[in-house]
């Protein structure tokens, strides 16, 4: 089996930014985008998410498996529950409100009424420019961040260094445990298992995962022993750990910084001070229903 | 059987545990991806849940929180399916709470033990299920129902099935390594 991560360097802008940098952009702005449903906020927010994304330079072809299972989870949130069935918005939104089609609609002959109203149409809206917002930021992240940077940064960001290092030892594991796993899934195969023609309800399905998750497991935890002893010999945690992954700011990651603080503050005074973060419906979109 | 010591202790064993953990996590939640459950969203079968809730049995709450909560980044950067924090939380406590049982957990063969375990996987998956679902109410607006029914059952269902199925196994393998390697 290959695994190989999906970083690879693209001279983009993103390249440049220090991951620190943008892991405190990318967390300021979640925080900045769940507190409010006003479409003002929400519209300025995923602007600068998409400048942010187009900043990764990463193709489609390269992203495309990601933004499938964002599709995915999209239609089932807003197109089927909140559109379809109309699920109560999440409180949201409150109970009434302008049907979008009052007379009802015909489709095939057939005359249809259907309880669509413009507000919540507004808040599937809302909420795509929400999660597609956060989206936009998250997604980037194993395409646009080397592999080797998790560790220092999170250290440098002040995570203890034996958490930090834990990050850093786990990425590193990953190429041995997947060749494991796929000497133990030849060998297992050799003796008439067949892990791609699992059969059956699923107690049975799960069940028959045994054979391949038990050696693998209890191999891992054999040589974790080696490992441990080997870096006890070499004095691990006796003092503060140095990176060969080296981080440095530049200007630019300070003006990131400051911009993600003014971002996070800024929502959060608008909303809870000035009482900003309702849902609301802009005026200009009712006119498309008049009549 | 090893009389077990602090379920707190983070030393340079639980750092290598820990690491082994998540890197298995992500390793086996990307290799059997395909076991896709139909009409659940983004929810995927995942047998490798076991993975963290069997590590927080043997070596701790740290250790089976680490191996959730970085395991599922992991396997999602491996995935290319980005950051999700709550969820990632979620797949944390999922590890945390058989953890908290694994001081009451001397002979992983015990019918007693794998009962307690067995236990600790229905809260674990209860709770770490429960907020990265509920995170779905701040996070995408949506409502109860999708959060129940869309979120919450396929994912704790799944978890608590892969879970109870699973964790025993782990466990009697365990003790009998235990013994051969000359550690009880």
């Amino acid at each position: 089996m290959l695994v190989a991560w999906n970083y690879h360097y693209r001279n983009s802008p993103m390249d440049h930014i220090d991951p620190r940098a943008r892991w405190i952009f990318s967390f300021a702005f979640l925080f900045a985008v769940t507190q409010t449903w006003n479409p003002q906020l929400l519209a300025g927010l995923f602007a600068i998410a998409l400048v942010w994304y187009a900043m990764g330079r990463v193709s489609w072809k390269d992203a495309r498996r990601g933004w499938l299972l964002i599709s995915f989870m999209l239609f089932s949130m807003i197109v089927v529950n909140t559109i379809i069935t109309g699920g109560g918005a999440g409180g949201v939104v409150p109970p009434g409100g302008q049907l979008v089609w009052p007379d009802g609609f015909s489709l095939f002959g057939r005359h249809l009424t259907y309880g669509l109203t413009v507000e919540r149409l507004w808040f599937a809206i809302s909420q795509l420019m929400r999660i597609l917002g956060i989206s936009l930021l998250f997604i980037l992240i194993p395409y646009t961040m080397d592999s080797r940077a998790y560790g220092a940064t999170f250290s440098k960001l002040g995570l203890p260094d034996r958490l930090a290092y834990t990050m850093e030892l786990a990425f590193r594991f990953i190429p041995s445990l997947a060749r494991n796993l796929a000497v133990t899934l030849d060998a297992q195969k050799a003796r008439g298992f067949e892990l791609e023609k699992v059969r059956g309800g699923l107690i049975k399905k799960i069940a028959r995962i045994a054979p391949l998750l038990i050696p693998l497991t209890m191999n891992a935890i054999l040589s974790s022993e080696d490992i441990a002893n080997a870096m006890d010999l070499r004095g691990f945690g006796q003092r503060k750990r140095t990176w060969l992954f080296a981080l440095q700011y530049h200007w630019w990651d300070w003006v990131l910084i400051a911009f993600s603080v003014v971002l996070l503050v800024g929502v959060t005074v608008l909303v809870h001070a000035l009482g900003m973060g309702g849902f609301a419906v802009p005026a200009w979109f009712y006119t498309f229903f008049a009549g | 059987m090893e009389e077990k010591k602090s379920i707190w202790k983070f030393g340079t064993r639980e750092v290598v545990y820990a690491a082994i953990g998540a890197a298995l996590y992500a390793v086996l939640t990307y290799a059997l991806n395909f076991l896709q459950l139909p009409g659940t969203g983004n929810v995927t079968m995942r047998p490798a849940i076991v993975i963290p809730m069997f590590f927080g049995i043997a070596f701790g709450p740290i250790v089976g929180f680490i191996a959730g909560f970085v395991g599922n980044i992991l396997a999602d950067l491996l995935s290319g399916y980005g950051f999700w924090f709550w969820w990632d939380l979620g797949n944390g406590i999922v590890g945390l709470l058989p953890g908290l049982f694994s001081a009451l957990i001397v002979n992983y063969r015990a019918g007693k033990s794998i009962l307690l375990a067995e236990l600790s996987v229905i809260l674990g998956s209860g709770l770490g299920m429960g907020l990265a679902s509920v995170s779905e109410r701040w996070v995408s607006g949506a409502d109860w129902n999708t959060v129940l029914v869309a979120n919450f059952l396929p994912a704790f269902l799944t978890d608590i099935a892969n879970g109870l199925v699973l964790l025993p196994l782990l466990m009697v393998a365990f003790a009998a390594v235990i013994n051969r390697s000359g550690r009880g």
